[in-house]
C-alpha cells in the first residue's frame, strides 16, 4: 500500500515536471513565432519601401531626363530594326584559325614566294 | 442543509438508543442543535458538501489553466499588433510588366498619452529639440490636457523616430501607418486615381478597389496586413510615358488648352495607355480639385467629328445596300431646313464610298445615314455602344448626350460626327470593333487575356465589313486626310476628325477639337490610337491650318513611331498598297 503511494507520488511529480517542460517549450516557441512574425513584417515593410524607391528611380520621366542630359542617344527609328533572316552568313575566315601572325599568313596565302619573315610555330616534335 | 436535517428524522425514526454523554455536553448539544439530532450524519453530509465545493473550485482552476495553455499568445499578439496600421492596407497596383504603380509604405507617427506624462514641460523641451517643426504652444496644449491619446505628429522620418525613442520619455509612443505612395508621380494619374488620408480610394482604380469589397474588409479590420494579391493593370508604363511625353510636347507646340491620348488593344479591349493633359500628381491630391484636370477620355463628352464617319460608312456597308463603288452626289451642298451641309475638302463631283471616306465628305456621310433611316442609324449606334453609358472600372464616366427627340436632322449631322457627344473611350471601343473583325469588346483597365475578351465579345458587324473598314483606314493614310500619320514601316491606317466646339449655343469656327483614330497595323490590327487636341492654335509650321491633319495627325505619327517598338510590332517596309493587300484579301474571302 505504501509502495503504491510512493509510485503514484513519483508519477505525479514526473508528470508535473514533464508538463512544465512542455509548457515552457511551447512558450519559448510561441515567443519565437511572434518574433519571427514581427521580423517578417518589418522585412516586408522594408521591401515595400525599397520597391517604392526603386520604381521612383526607375521612373521613365526621370530616366528620360537623365538620358537627355548625359547621353547623346536618339530615339530608335523603324529602319534600325531588322530580322535575323536578313542577317548575312558569316564570311569565310581569311586566315586559318590557328595562326600566330595573321597578317603574315594573309601575305603568305596571297604571295607564297614573297619573304614575310613570319615566324611559324615550330612543329610539335619535341 | 435544512433539507438534510428535515429529512433525517423522517427516514430514520429515533429508535436508536441515545449515546451516553455527560450532562453538560448534552446540555450544550441541546442548546446548539436541538434535542434529537444525529451529529454524525450531519457532519458527514457537511464534509461531503465541502468536498464537492472544493472539487468544483479545482475544476474551474484546472479548466482555466487548460484555457491558458491552449491560447498562450493571445496576449503577446495583442501587444505586437497594437503598434500597427491605423490607416488600412491596400493591395499593390502594378502595370502589365509588373512595374509598381502604387504601393503602401509604413510611416511612423508620433503620439502621446498625456495622462501618463509626468512633466509636460520637460517633454516639450526634449521633443522640440529633436523635431524642430513641432509647434510649442500646440504641443503644450495637447500634453497638458488629461486625455488618453493625442497625435503629436503624423508621418515622421525613421531618424526622428530613433531620436525620440532615445529620449525615453514615458507616455510617448509611435504608431506605424500605411501611406499610399505613387512612385511614378503624375505619369499614370487618371487611371490610378488617388486615396484620402484614411487610405480609402477616392478616384480611378483606387476607388474601384474599394467598391470591389476592400472597403468592407477595412471596416471589418481584416485588411491591415500586406498579404493582399497585387492588382495588375492593363497599362504599359513605357507606352504610357511615351504617349504622355508626346502629348505634353504637343500641348506646348500647338498651344492647345488640353490634349488627350489613348492606346487601346483591339483584340482584348485593354487600355494600354491613357493620358489626359493637364493631369495631376496622385501623391498630392489637392491638385485634383482643379476642374481642368479631369479625365477627358472617360469623363469628357465630345462630338468626335469626322472620325464618326467610320461608323456611318461601316453601317452603310454592313447593311448590304452599298458597296465601295456606290456613288454619292457631292456636287452641291446639302440643304436641310436651316442647315447647310458643306464639305471641308469639297470636290464638287460624284464621290464613291471610299472617296467619301478619304475626302471626309460630310455630304456623302449624311446621304448614307439618311438612306439607312433614323431607326436603323439609332439601332446601329446603340449596337456599337455609342448611346449608352460606358461600364468600366473607373467611376469617372458620363452618359453620352443623345439628342431627344432624335429627328432626321440629327441622323444627318451625327453621320459626320456632330450632334452626338460621347466619351472618347467609347468611340475608341466602337472603332476597335470596326477594326478587329467585328467584335465589340468592353474596354478594361485590368489585364485580360484574349480568350477572356472573346468570351465577353458580341458580334456587331460582319467580318467583311471590318476588312473593308481596315482598307478604308489604310487608304486614308495613303492618300486621304491622314497621310502624315503614315509612319514608314508600320502600315498605319487613320481617320481624322475636326469638330467645331459649341460656345454659347453656336458652333465656333475658331474653337476646334481635333482628333485622329489610328490603327496599327492596318492589315492585322492590334492597336487603335486616339489623339485629341482641344483648341489647337495655328502655328507657322501648319500654314494657317488648325484642322486635325495638321496637328493631331503628326502627334499620332510621333506616338506610333515611339510606341510600336515597345508594343513588339516589327517594322515591314515591302508591303503593297491597301488595295493590293487588304482589299484583295477581302475579295478573296468573299
Amino acid at each position: 500500500m505504501r509502495l503504491l503511494h510512493l509510485i503514484v507520488v513519483a508519477a505525479l511529480v514526473s508528470a508535473a515536471v514533464y508538463v512544465y517542460k512542455i509548457k515552457f517549450d511551447s512558450t519559448l516557441q510561441a515567443e519565437r513565432v511572434a518574433k519571427l512574425r514581427t521580423d517578417l513584417r518589418h522585412q516586408r515593410d522594408a521591401i515595400a519601401a525599397l520597391r517604392a524607391e526603386w520604381s521612383q528611380l526607375d521612373n521613365p520621366i526621370r530616366i528620360q531626363g537623365l538620358a537627355q542630359r548625359h547621353l547623346r542617344l536618339k530615339a530608335v527609328e523603324a529602319t534600325q530594326f531588322d530580322n535575323f533572316d536578313h542577317l548575312p552568313d558569316r564570311p569565310v575566315a581569311l586566315v586559318p584559325p590557328d595562326v600566330v601572325d595573321p597578317i603574315g599568313a594573309m601575305i603568305d596565302m596571297a604571295a607564297p614566294d614573297y619573304p614575310t619573315g613570319t615566324i611559324k610555330t615550330p612543329p610539335a616534335t619535341r | 442543509m435544512d433539507d438534510a436535517t428535515a429529512a433525517a428524522p423522517a427516514s430514520d425514526p429515533p429508535a436508536r438508543p441515545a449515546p451516553v454523554m455527560p450532562w453538560h455536553r448534552r446540555l450544550v448539544q441541546a442548546l446548539l442543535y436541538g434535542r434529537n439530532v444525529d451529529r454524525d450524519r450531519k457532519a458527514r453530509a457537511r464534509l461531503g458538501l465541502g468536498v464537492i465545493g472544493f472539487a468544483a473550485i479545482y475544476c474551474v482552476i484546472a479548466g482555466k489553466l487548460v484555457i491558458f495553455a491552449i491560447a498562450p499568445d493571445s496576449h503577446a499578439a495583442r501587444r505586437a499588433g497594437s503598434g500597427d496600421a491605423v490607416a488600412t492596407a491596400r493591395p499593390e497596383i502594378r502595370d502589365r510588366n509588373d512595374q509598381v504603380l502604387a504601393i503602401d509604405v509604413k510611416r511612423p507617427s508620433l503620439f502621446a498619452e498625456p495622462r501618463r506624462i509626468y512633466d509636460p514641460d520637460v517633454g516639450i523641451e526634449l521633443l522640440t529639440a529633436v523635431i524642430p517643426d513641432l509647434d510649442t504652444n500646440e504641443l503644450r496644449q495637447r500634453l497638458g490636457s488629461k486625455r488618453g491619446f493625442a497625435w503629436l505628429k503624423r508621418e515622421i522620418t525613421p531618424q526622428q523616430q530613433e531620436d525620440v525613442r532615445r529620449l525615453g520619455i514615458p507616455g510617448v509612443g509611435f504608431l506605424t501607418e500605411n501611406k499610399r505612395v505613387y512612385p511614378d508621380g503624375p505619369e499614370v494619374s487618371h487611371v490610378l486615381g488617388y486615396v484620402n488620408v484614411d487610405n480609402t480610394g477616392v478616384a480611378g482604380i483606387e476607388s474601384w478597389l474599394d467598391r470591389q469589397g476592400l472597403a468592407d474588409l477595412h471596416r471589418a479590420g481584416f485588411a491591415s496586413d500586406r498579404q493582399q494579391e497585387p492588382v495588375v493593370l492593363s497599362l504599359d508604363l513605357r507606352v504610357q510615358h511615351a504617349l504622355r511625353d508626346e502629348l505634353l510636347a504637343a500641348k506646348d507646340k500647338y498651344k492647345a488648352k488640353a490634349t488627350a491620348g489613348l492606346v487601346y488593344a483591339v483584340r482584348t479591349g485593354e487600355v494600354m495607355a491613357l493620358a489626359s493633359e493637364p493631369d495631376f500628381d496622385p501623391n498630392n491630391p489637392r491638385q485634383v480639385l482643379d476642374k481642368d484636370r479631369t479625365n477627358r477620355l472617360t469623363y469628357g463628352l465630345y462630338e468626335m467629328g469626322s472620325t464618326f464617319k467610320a461608323f456611318t460608312v461601316a453601317m452603310a456597308y454592313d447593311s448590304g445596300r452599298f458597296n465601295l463603288s456606290s456613288m454619292f452626289d457631292a456636287r452641291t451642298s446639302l440643304h436641310y431646313g436651316r442647315f447647310t451641309i458643306n464639305d471641308y475638302h469639297a470636290q464638287r463631283r460624284m464621290l464613291s464610298m471610299s472617296e467619301v471616306f478619304t475626302y471626309s465628305s460630310n455630304i456623302g456621310a449624311a446621304m448614307m445615314a439618311r438612306a439607312i433611316g433614323i431607326e436603323g442609324h439609332k439601332a446601329f449606334l446603340r449596337k456599337m455602344g455609342q448611346l449608352d453609358r460606358l461600364h468600366i472600372e473607373l467611376p469617372e464616366v458620363r452618359e453620352p448626350m443623345v439628342p431627344k427627340p432624335w429627328k432626321e436632322v440629327n441622323t444627318v449631322t451625327i453621320a459626320f460626327g456632330h450632334g452626338l457627344s460621347v466619351a472618347p473611350l467609347q468611340a475608341v471601343m466602337g472603332v476597335g470593333a470596326l477594326m478587329n473583325g467585328g467584335l465589340l469588346i468592353p474596354p478594361t483597365f485590368i489585364k485580360r487575356s484574349e480568350a477572356d475578351a472573346q468570351a465577353l465579345a458580341t458580334r456587331v458587324i460582319k467580318p467583311e465589313t471590318s476588312m473593308v473598314m481596315r482598307y478604308l483606314m489604310r487608304l486614308n493614310a495613303e492618300k486621304g486626310t491622314a497621310t502624315k500619320a503614315d509612319v514608314p514601316g508600320y502600315y498605319v491606317g487613320a481617320k481624322t476628325g475636326t469638330a467645331e466646339k459649341v460656345f454659347h449655343g453656336h458652333y465656333v469656327k475658331t474653337r476646334l477639337m481635333t482628333d485622329v483614330m489610328a490603327v496599327l497595323p492596318a492589315d492585322d490590327p492590334r492597336y487603335v490610337i486616339l489623339i485629341m487636341l482641344d483648341e489647337p492654335q495655328v502655328i507657322p509650321e501648319t500654314h494657317g491650318f488648325a484642322t486635325s491633319g495638321w496637328n493631331a495627325v503628326p502627334v499620332a505619327a510621333k506616338v506610333i513611331a515611339r510606341i510600336a517598338p515597345l508594343l513588339g510590332i516589327a517594322p515591314r517596309f515591302d508591303l503593297p498598297t491597301a488595295d493590293k493587300l487588304i482589299l484583295a484579301a477581302a475579295k478573296a474571302t468573299q
